[in-house]
């Protein structure tokens, strides 16, 4: 007790120099604290986008994820109810898994046959209203544009409405009749003028439903796509998609393939009047981190059902997110380990120095019979106040900086993204930055004072007293 | 084993070198002598004679390089560091020439200092502290900084440390060679009369012959010789 306390008085004797290093490692802690607060920003509001639009689990029958994306028919899972059913019936998920719902992904070929153009498309099925619930997942609680939660308009009503890539518009030639901005004009030369003659040809006779009425038809000013794509039976069937409005995605290869459309057409489209299946159950979860425990429910369940189905965690579906985190944590890593020298070697010569003015007073200390260990603790309990003054100045200041960016308004784009988000700094939303940031700058700072404290343990008590 | 008792300190045949650089200096050349306790001894010798060097010796900081040196019927090349260290906290009080205060500490919690090296409980500590404060007269300055008093007041500080842990031995090495004369003189008396009343054997050095006044065992040493060995 009485070590601590003449620690800090010892600690004041030279103020000007303790001030420097308890404010070299506060420095410290504030680089490592925003500089994780805003990796954790990355990395959380990641995370949250891809929980938002792909849950945290996604339950597909056994092999879609590796093959079946090319024949979504035969790996169509048409029992789908029935498994929802199922887990929400297991006591264990039930407290776990917030929401799910059916999701099928396909591909086919688009076309806008007043312009005489078409492409291929990556096709999403969902139920619009599902899906936008899905997009209110905030379990973090972070700050972020309305945007993406507003740009899905579909109604499950309207289950022949879908929602294209700005991408797809534009190469659909649809930039003006759904407002596309940037929209560059198409060079007129190729216009599709030399393209084969079938290839312009429309290819609505090829539907098999019959159900569309040609008086509503008529009345719909919305622009209309034709979508192609395979049925069960292996025939090319057709129908005909209102595109409501155009939804900007990331990644440009998608953002120039993407349709989503209500479930049900999809469903249409790919099975005509035939079974009705669904490619994937999207499952999100209250918190990511039961994602685990979720996965290893999910398959008791199946085995037990003899459901051949797999799992597959967001982490998989998009791989981006732990590259993005692995790189940000080298970054963090880098930064953490230099601000860990730069504490290191000021502790050791701020030490040092406090050691070099009292050789008369250790040795006075050690006459007076103080042992070796005592002149030890002594220095060392100096380098542990100073390090729990300057881990904790850091939390301080860092809560303060970090408070202060929060709110002076500015914004981003962070990497994949299309809008602007608020730059926040999140130091407290890793629950281990900041106990871990201060325990690690205090062991640090004791650590660091051990080779001082070693060398004014081992003077020899005469030399000591003879030195004035 | 039986003189233990008679003597605070015992040297037999007691030489130093010290190394400097290549050179071997012999600080003390062959010292055999006993300090009877419970009285007040003066060593006396000239700058460089050796006196400081021999009284590390007497309080156990260092070990000599032949010869045998016995303090407190304890021969001291026998302790090891942590021994000699709780050796020292038990049994040695130390009075410096320039004082050595810890400075952080406020002068009552110097003389608090070697209690709490003993481990002794708060009340004893403070009752102890007080009352040495007051022997030292320095009541009125306890809570000041060793930097906030004077040299006279420093050395009583010293001397209370030095004292109130009730040690077999003190040693005070050249006490008032920092202070002027009138002061040295009021530190000296505080000396002889502490000691008498406390029945402790002091072993007091310095190079001026006027301070042997009152004391009661003379040691004259020059060169790292003991010359002579008078009672008074
Ligand atoms: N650590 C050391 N290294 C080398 N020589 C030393 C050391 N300590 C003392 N000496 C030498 O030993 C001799 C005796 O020194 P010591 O300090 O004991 O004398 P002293 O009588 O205390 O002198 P003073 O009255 O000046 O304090 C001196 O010649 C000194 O130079
Ligand atoms: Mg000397």
């Amino acid at each position: 007790m009485k070590t601590l306390h003449i620690a800090f008085r010892n600690i004041f004797r030279n103020s000007r120099r303790s001030l420097m290093t308890i404010l070299a490692i506060s420095v410290s802690a504030v680089a490592v604290h925003l500089f994780g607060g805003y990796v954790a920003n990355i990395i959380y509001g990641m995370q949250s986008d891809y929980v938002r639009d792909n849950g945290h689990l996604q339950i597909y029958r056994k092999g879609f994820f590796d093959y079946g994306a090319g024949n979504p028919a035969v790996y169509g899972i048409s029992r789908y109810q029935e498994i929802m059913q199922l887990i929400n019936a297991d006591p264990d998920l039930k407290n776990i898994v917030l929401m799910m719902t059916p999701i099928l992904r396909f591909y086919g070929i688009a076309g806008n046959f007043k312009k005489d153009v078409s492409k291929t498309f990556y096709g999403l099925g969902y139920i619009p209203s599902e899906y936008k619930k899905m997009r209110q997942w905030n379990d973090y609680s972070m700050k972020r544009s309305r945007a993406r939660l507003e740009r899905i308009v579909l109604a499950d009503s309207d289950t022949e409405a879908g929602i294209i890539g700005e991408g797809m518009a534009r190469m659909l030639l649809l930039c003006e009749e759904l407002n596309v901005k940037n929209c560059a004009e198409k060079p007129p030369e190729a216009n599709g003028a030399d393209l084969p003659a079938e290839a312009k040809e429309d290819f609505s006779f090829l539907s098999e439903s019959d159900d569309l009425n040609p008086e509503q038809e008529a009345a719909d000013k919305r622009p209309k796509l034709d979508l192609l794509a395979a049925t069960a039976g292996g025939a090319p069937n057709v129908v005909s998609l209102y595109v409501n409005n155009t939804e900007i995605q990331g990644v440009k290869a998608l953002d120039d393939n993407y349709v989503a459309m209500h479930i049900s057409l999809a469903q249409r489209l790919l099975y005509g009047k035939g079974q009705k299946k669904v490619t994937g159950i999207v499952v999100q979860l209250r918190h990511t981190k039961d994602m685990a425990l979720a996965k290893v429910r999910l398959q008791q369940l199946f085995d037990k059902n003899k459901l051949d189905l797999e799992i597959r965690d967001f982490t998989l579906i998009v791989p981006m997110y732990k590259q993005v985190i692995s790189f940000l944590s080298a970054l963090f890593s880098f930064i953490a380990v230099i601000m860990g020298l730069i504490v290191l070697f000021t502790i050791i010569n701020t030490m040092t120095m406090s050691v070099m003015e009292r050789v008369d007073e250790i040795g006075t200390i050690r006459a007076l019979g103080l042992r070796r260990g005592g002149i030890l603790r002594q220095f060392i309990a100096e380098g542990l106040v100073l390090g729990v003054l300057g881990a904790t100045f850091g939390v301080l200041a860092s809560v303060v900086l970090a408070y202060g960016i929060n709110n002076s308004g500015l914004t981003w784009i962070p990497p994949n993204y299309v809008d602007r988000v608020p730059l926040t700094i999140l130091i407290f939303i890793n629950p281990f930055l900041v106990p871990g940031c201060w325990l690690g700058l205090v062991l640090l700072s004791v650590f660091s004072s051990v080779f001082p404290a070693r060398k004014a343990g081992k003077m020899v008590i005469v030399d000591a007293l003879r030195h004035v | 084993m039986r003189n233990n008792s008679e003597f605070a300190v015992r040297l037999t045949d007691v030489k130093k070198t010290y190394l400097m650089g290549k050179v071997e200096v012999e600080a003390i050349k062959g010292i055999s002598l006993q300090i009877p306790t419970k009285r007040f001894n003066v060593i006396i010798g000239p700058s460089g004679s050796g006196k400081t060097t021999l009284l590390n010796l007497l309080g156990c900081i260092d070990i000599p390089s032949a010869g045998r040196v016995e303090v407190c019927g304890q021969d001291i090349a026998c302790l090891t560091d942590e021994q000699a260290s709780d050796f020292r906290a038990e049994n040695i009080g130390f009075i410096f020439q320039n004082f050595n205060l810890i400075p952080v500490l406020s002068a009552y919690e110097n003389v608090e200092y070697p209690l709490l090296l003993m481990k002794k409980p708060v009340k004893e500590r403070k009752e102890l502290t007080l009352k040495m404060l007051d022997a030292v007269g320095l009541t009125s300055h306890k809570h000041h900084r060793p930097n906030e008093l004077s040299g006279g007041q420093r050395q009583r500080v010293a001397i209370a440390r030095a004292l109130v842990k009730g040690p077999k031995l003190v040693l005070a090495d050249e006490p008032t060679a920092n202070l002027d004369s009138k002061t040295g003189q009021s530190i000296i008396d505080l000396m002889y009369a502490m000691q008498a009343e406390n029945h402790t054997t002091f072993i007091f050095s310095s190079h001026d012959r006027q301070v042997m006044a009152h004391a009661e065992k003379v040691f004259e040493i020059q060169d790292g010789l003991l010359m002579q060995d008078k009672e008074l």
